[in-house]
């Protein structure tokens, strides 16, 4: 599993970790410290995808920065035989 | 939404209509692969089926 694979992976935790605590906080909309780790884990998950956007390619439009190339063109298509 | 916690009020529990006892929180699993492993991030909630395994 190289670098780029274990990020992505890393990332799909977070992510999953995001959405289970936005579900609880869905039906306890005033619970405090699960809004506490919500922000939390959210926080990381921005900045792990901002990392993985800057060494590798950008996973959704809104985080390509284009420097002096188009990253958001050069990610690999999962159309194109990339997710095994 | 009315929120009759368990606990609290069981006389105000009507017969014959089921009911689920209220998710309060308190924290999440530390491993979170391990918890993505599971399908929860919530131990109480982290119910694996242990059925006998089919002898297929």
């Amino acid at each position: 599993m190289n670098h780029e694979q274990q990020m992505l992976k890393d990332i799909g935790i977070v992510s999953f970790t995001v959405v289970e605590l936005a579900l609880y906080l869905d039906t306890h909309p005033h619970d405090r410290s699960a809004m506490e780790y919500f922000n939390h884990y959210n926080r990381i998950k921005t900045q792990m995808e901002k990392e993985f956007s800057r060494t590798h390619f950008p996973l959704t439009l809104s985080m390509a920065e284009c420097g002096k190339n188009w990253t958001w063109g050069e990610a690999p298509l999962p159309w194109e035989g990339v997710c095994d | 939404m009315q929120d009759y916690k368990f606990d609290e009020y069981p006389d105000k529990f009507p017969v014959a209509m089921a009911y689920v006892p209220w998710q309060h929180f308190n924290g999440i699993y530390d491993d979170l692969e391990k918890a993505y492993q599971a399908g929860t991030i919530f131990p109480e909630l982290n119910k694996p089926f242990t059925g006998r395994r089919c002898t297929s």
